[in-house]
């Protein structure tokens, strides 16, 4: 989960978000060195005496402003498309969840080999109880195993939610009519948290998401004691 | 559940970050490129005052040489990092493997046996590690 005033990303806890992260340094590394630039060019404005009304032409300097340009968003953009169809890769999945969102909880089925449902419900402020996180502990928690391919199918049964847990890297859309997926693998055991984030109505803040990622064995375990 | 921060322990959020972006505490490779990109600027300029006597003009060489040197080192640390990353998955899984499928007949190690007929038990030997 994330630590009062984070500012960064939370640490990964799936291969994807393991690229991104890397990536977002990348792409940080560039964008210091660009605001250095350009920093250093407004303090050298503030103290030139250096003024030239009647320039006609610079080719020079525009070709470099042009090609430099062109050369630093072409080493950001390969990364990020070689991530984003990463993202869209389907690894073999050995396991469906179907998450549907309602207002103001979100649904869960695993429907694989036996019938089980269950909803998840934010534990409001009051029932918390010491050392309980407010407004992301749910009552019926997403046990899933971890190191596993899931698939996770994301719908809504009334108005748009989505689906997002910053620490695996998802955030996918739940629409009313549509059936959207996502791949998730857990590379550790944990509990990772998230919040629905699409504007739903009064209680959009306070429907999350806990994902419980635990060993196949602890997993079956629980599906068992479910049924 | 996470517990929350013991009295004593730091903030988490109190990383140093320069211009207030770069975290250079935890971002891998961050330290280095800026540290090397400062003595290249520092070189470069001096260099070539001492050349030139031009202040202004020793600046602008200055910050260029941040840029460049700090780039270099980046992009190069970045790409033996993420060499580095992809060794350590390999040698995880072929861990996990070794130690899943040992004595089985999907043991990474295991050769194929032989067409006589045999009982298809065979030696294991040394994997060697092939790291370039």
């Amino acid at each position: 989960m994330a630590y009062p005033f984070q500012l960064g990303f939370q640490d990964a806890t799936s291969p994807i978000m393991e690229e991104l992260l890397h990536f977002h340094d990348h792409t940080l590394m560039i964008v210091f060195l660009i605001s250095s630039l350009v920093l250093y060019i407004i303090s050298l404005m503030l103290t030139t005496k250096l003024t030239h009304t009647s320039t006609m032409d610079a080719q020079e300097v525009e070709t470099i402003w042009t090609i430099l340009p062109a050369i630093i968003l072409i080493l950001i953009a390969l990364p990020s498309l070689r991530i984003l169809y990463m993202m869209d890769e389907i690894n073999s999945p050995s396991l469906t969840v179907k998450t549907m969102g309602h207002q103001w909880y979100w649904s869960y089925e695993y429907t694989d080999s036996e019938d089980l449902s269950f909803d998840s419900y934010m534990i409001p402020t009051q029932e918390l109880k010491p050392g309980e996180l407010r407004l992301l502990e749910v009552d019926n928690r997403v046990v899933l195993p971890m190191e596993v391919t899931i698939r996770v199918l994301i719908s809504s049964e009334d108005v748009l939610h989505s689906w997002a847990v910053p620490s695996l890297g998802l955030k996918t859309d739940a629409i009313p009519g549509r059936l959207n997926q996502t791949t998730l693998m857990g590379t550790r055991p944990g509990l990772y948290y998230g919040q629905c984030s699409e504007i739903c109505g009064s209680n959009h803040s306070f429907m999350p998401i806990v994902l419980e990622l635990v060993p196949l064995a602890y997993f079956e375990k629980w599906s068992a004691s479910m049924l | 559940m996470a517990a929350a921060p013991e009295p004593g322990e730091p903030a988490k959020g109190k990383t140093f970050k320069l211009l207030g972006i770069l975290d250079v505490e935890n971002i891998p490779c961050a330290r280095d490129s800026v540290l090397y990109g400062s003595l290249g600027s520092a070189v470069a300029g001096l260099g070539h005052f001492l050349l030139t006597s031009r202040i202004r003009r020793s600046c602008d060489v200055g910050v260029g040489g941040f840029i460049l040197v700090t780039l270099g080192c980046w992009f190069h640390c970045r790409y033996n990092y993420a060499k580095l990353r992809i060794q350590e998955r390999m040698a995880r899984e072929g861990i996990k493997n070794k130690i899943l499928y040992e004595s089985t007949h999907l043991d990474p190690q295991r050769k194929p046996a032989n067409g006589n007929g045999g009982s298809g038990v065979t030696s294991s030997t040394e994997n060697p590690a092939t790291t370039h």
